[in-house]
């Protein structure tokens, strides 16, 4: 069974999300409620996907993203962002830390198991390549 | 990696007292960049005063002195403020990466890296920088 870990600082998105999840796919969920946690969980849980909020105490999900992503141990742990900041800003911040998929909340079930289960898909080539396209059409902006 | 024709050279300031490193560092990013090299916080500090760098990337551990200090330093100076900066550094449990961050790092990469992992981790912190300050 697949493991899915949900960082979310409050305890009723966690148990929303929790549901969600659970709704379609069978994960095993664990969770942790803020970023620093979190990032201990993903060393002691090795999870498959991890769901994360962006505003958290101690390290935010931008921070633990590009923390992960800056590691050969956990670059290629599929990531989505779940948050409430909605602006284009913001998803851009998510995409340009490195996360593979950036959702907003209030949130459709049904869109963040599509979302979980497309990024469980993503080879560690697939991701690359994501990041090459990133930087080239980010240059092509400046 | 990239055409090269349609980036703009970074100028980055690499602070690490290990000339091998810069030297892997400077044969990993290629051609993209211009660097200058700091072996010392003393250094640093002054090649920051000489000139902005696009991005500062530092060892966590500088020989005897601290990069984190350098992160504060460039936090707490109005001047370099939204200076990028990254840790590139064999200092890799949790700890270490929440000290970063809490010091003012931007990014935080593990040694041993990935030539082309870097470089357009690079490429995306400077642009994400740029974008955080000026949105349109």
């Amino acid at each position: 069974m697949k493991k899915v870990l949900v960082i979310d600082d409050n305890p009723t998105i966690v148990e929303l999300i929790k549901y969600a999840v659970n709704l379609q796919g069978a994960y095993n969920v664990v969770v942790a409620y803020d970023g620093v946690q979190g990032l201990e969980r993903v060393y002691a849980e090795q999870p498959d996907c991890v769901i994360i909020d962006v505003k958290m105490p101690r390290m935010d999900g931008y921070q633990l993203v590009r923390c992960l992503r800056g590691d050969a141990r956990t670059m290629n742990i599929p990531l989505i962002i779940l948050s409430a900041m909605t602006r284009e800003q913001d998803q851009m911040t998510g995409l340009l830390s490195g996360v593979d998929d950036y959702l907003t909340k209030p949130f459709k079930p049904s869109a963040l198991n599509a979302a979980i289960e497309r990024v469980l898909r993503l080879t560690p080539a697939d991701r690359q390549r994501r990041m090459d396209h990133l930087v080239q059409t980010q240059a092509e902006r400046e | 990696m990239y055409g090269l024709q349609q980036f703009r050279k970074l100028y980055i300031l690499l602070v690490d007292s290990d000339p091998g490193a810069c030297y892997r560092i400077q044969q990993a990013l290629g051609e993209g960049f211009v660097l200058r090299n700091a072996t010392s916080l003393a250094e640093a500090k002054q090649c920051l005063a000489d000139s902005l760098p696009d991005m500062l990337i530092s060892e966590v551990r500088i020989g005897q002195e601290s990069g984190l200090e350098l992160c504060r330093f460039v936090r707490l100076t109005p001047s370099l403020r939204f200076l990028p900066v990254m840790l590139l550094t064999s200092h890799a449990t949790l700890q270490d990466k929440v000290a970063g961050f809490d010091a003012g790092a931007d990014d935080y990469v593990v040694k041993p890296y990935d030539a082309r992992h870097l470089v357009a981790r690079i490429r995306l912190l400077s642009r994400m920088k740029r974008f955080e300050q000026n949105p349109d």
